[in-house]
């Protein structure tokens, strides 16, 4: 019948390997992450990240408030508080001397616990050991240096006043 | 003679006693791209295999087109399946760039595209589409998944249990462990070593709500940590790709809370 | 003995002679037998593990507003805050340099600067942060425990990107 002639002409025009070129693409076979960072040395990692045996449970970190609820916690109360101090300058134009500074402190802690978020993710420290604290020592450091910045910007316009400038030309007014 | 032949012809052919055959539809051809690696041969790279199906020949789920094409042309196609109903979690696979199981996915019937086949995302291959999923029952295995009590019932038989707190287990209890959902997320594909991920995590609220557990402080202790529960940043690939519709993403939200005010 | 008495010593392999040779000659053919020990295993299996690849991720899954509008509130978040570290931090090296930097010059040479350079620098810095801030509203919404759902983080994300296009198209002209 025609079924059984039709699934062999199938099977023969298949059986016939077809060219690698034609059927294939290649793909990365090395297990390391698509963040891979030029330049830093990695720990190599136990292979398919199996600690122990296949029967042993996976041995959590040691449980510190600081770095879990209380980090969420704070982090989330930075952002609540940003919501009205960075939306409130659009509106009215001008802002408080005192206000911008808040603003512009709980900017600059907004940015350290986002940036300790992406080393954290990206330079974990069970991969890249000394390396990670070297990159919050970094971040630390620059903190304290944009802290000084965020002093002499305030006492000249203000954070707002500068983006006014910048944006303006001349008119404080608008935004 | 010809009467004779005639009657012949017409006992054979199954057109002619009315029954449906593929020879009345023209072959759908559809074109499948699977991921082939094979630790026989470690020094070769994974690559895509192209293979060849005619879709009225075969069942309308992904996983009748791969068991099609290994009993027909590649028998050592290797991948796991079990139930075939989308109960067993075994063929859950990344199917046209979604994690989903086989059996449950339905064939894209658009022959001008093909569908591309690959293991779950980001996990060791141990042979073609069949990743190594140890690490994520450790992980599972971690958060101590049974009742754990510490004084007996009050009447002395049974764990009672109102309907209301019945009902806070629904959406949780139904997980399969497929690891779809895991293997979605990018903070697990980057740090899967230390965070649980979102079946894990989805798992472990279902526990801490069970009202008739009793070691709510232990499990909320074990998730205090930078790695273990708040690698999550909401990025919600997870509940976008459960294929039995359940919501990690929510019941993380709701872990999270619970560690900030309880 | 018990089948002979039921009458089944018939149905009985026929020799139990017979029967063993068969399986002597099976077992020298077939099965091949390998003394091993429990270590042993785990170093094979140890040394498969390390041969494993690792299966693609981000070339290969499916474009979503899940992840893509995530991936954007992250890149946003860098940027805005490498440019707020990077005009604070200037400003305290022109202090401690005398580089005479402050919110004037600044000023001044963005004035200088031609007027397609100032919109593009302009939408860069204006399209950035109201996405991540719209993105960031969204965010605390979820924190809360609503709109966790899969229509409720469609409907989130799309009023995001439009509240952007929109605002920051606002802002990058007025």
């Amino acid at each position: 019948m025609l079924v059984p002639i039709l699934s062999r002409q199938i099977k023969s025009t298949l059986n016939k390997s077809l060219p690698k070129s034609l059927s294939c693409s290649q793909f990365h076979t090395s297990t390391t992450k698509n963040f891979d960072i030029p330049f830093l040395k990695q720990i190599p990692q136990p292979p398919g990240y199996i600690i122990g045996t296949v029967n042993d449970a996976y041995i959590s970190p040691h449980a510190s408030k600081t770095h879990g609820s209380l980090h969420w916690t704070v982090e989330r109360i930075i952002a609540i508080g940003l919501v009205p101090l960075a939306t409130v300058p659009f509106i009215t134009g001008s802002f408080a001397p005192v206000l911008d500074s808040i603003l512009a402190t709980s900017v600059l802690a907004h940015s350290w616990i986002g940036f300790q978020a992406c080393i954290i993710d990206y330079i974990p420290k069970r991969v890249y050991g000394k390396q990670h604290d070297y990159a919050m020592y970094l971040l630390s450091l620059g903190t304290l240096i944009a802290s000084y910045g965020i002093y002499l910007i305030e006492k000249d316009v203000g954070l707002t006043g500068l983006i006014a400038k910048i944006w303006t030309g001349k008119k404080e007014e608008e935004k | 003679m010809f009467a004779f032949k005639r009657s012949i012809i017409s006992l054979r052919s199954p057109l002619s006693r009315g029954l449906a055959t593929t020879t009345e539809k023209p072959s759908l051809i559809k074109k499948f791209k699977i991921y082939r690696w094979s630790p026989d041969k470690p020094s070769e790279k994974p690559h895509l295999q192209e293979y060849q199906v005619d879709l009225n020949d075969c069942g309308p789920m992904i996983l009748d087109a791969i068991i099609k094409i290994k009993n027909e042309q590649d028998p050592t196609l290797t991948f796991r399946r079990s139930c075939r109903e989308g109960i067993c979690g075994s063929c859950a696979m990344n199917i046209g760039g979604r994690n989903t199981l086989a059996c449950l996915c339905r064939i894209d019937r658009d022959v001008k595209k093909d569908t591309k086949i690959y293991p779950l995302p980001h996990m060791f291959v141990v042979r073609d589409l069949v990743p190594d999923l140890t690490h994520f029952y450790k992980q599972y295995k971690s958060i101590q998944p049974y009742l754990q009590r510490d004084s007996i019932p009050e009447d002395g038989k049974e764990n009672l249990q109102s309907v209301e707190d019945r009902k806070k287990l629904d959406g949780l209890y139904e997980c399969i462990l497929c690891a779809c959902c895991s293997t979605s997320c990018p903070s697990y594909w980057w740090n899967q070593q230390e965070y649980l991920g979102p079946a894990v995590l989805m798992q472990a609220y279902r526990w801490l709500i069970d009202s008739r557990d009793q070691a709510g402080r232990v499990r909320r202790e074990m998730l205090e940590n930078s790695m273990s529960m708040y690698r999550c940043h909401t990025i919600l690939n997870c509940t976008r790709t459960c294929p039995k519709g359940l919501n990690p993403g929510k019941a993380i939200a709701e872990v999270k809370k619970q560690l900030a005010f309880a | 003995m018990l089948s002979t008495r039921l009458g089944l010593g018939l149905l009985k392999p026929s020799n139990k002679f017979l029967t063993l040779k068969s399986q002597q000659i099976i077992s020298k053919r077939f099965i091949n037998q390998v003394t091993t020990t429990h270590e042993r295993e785990q170093e094979i299996l140890t040394q498969q593990r390390k041969n494993r690849p690792s299966s693609p991720h981000l070339t290969i899954y499916q474009p979503q507003l899940t992840w893509y509008v995530s991936s954007l509130h992250r890149v946003t978040g860098v940027l805005l805050a490498g440019a707020f570290y990077g005009v604070t931090v200037a400003y305290a090296a022109g202090d401690l340099f005398n580089l005479g930097i402050d919110s004037n010059s600044i000023a001044s040479y963005f004035q200088s600067l031609s007027t397609p350079t100032q919109y593009a620098i302009k939408a860069t810095a204006a399209f950035p942060f109201f996405l991540h801030a719209a993105n960031g509203v969204r965010h605390l919404i979820w924190d809360a425990g609503k709109e966790l759902t899969m229509k409720g983080v469609y409907r989130t994300g799309y009023s995001v990107l439009a509240f952007t296009a929109v605002i920051g198209t606002f802002y990058t002209f007025f």
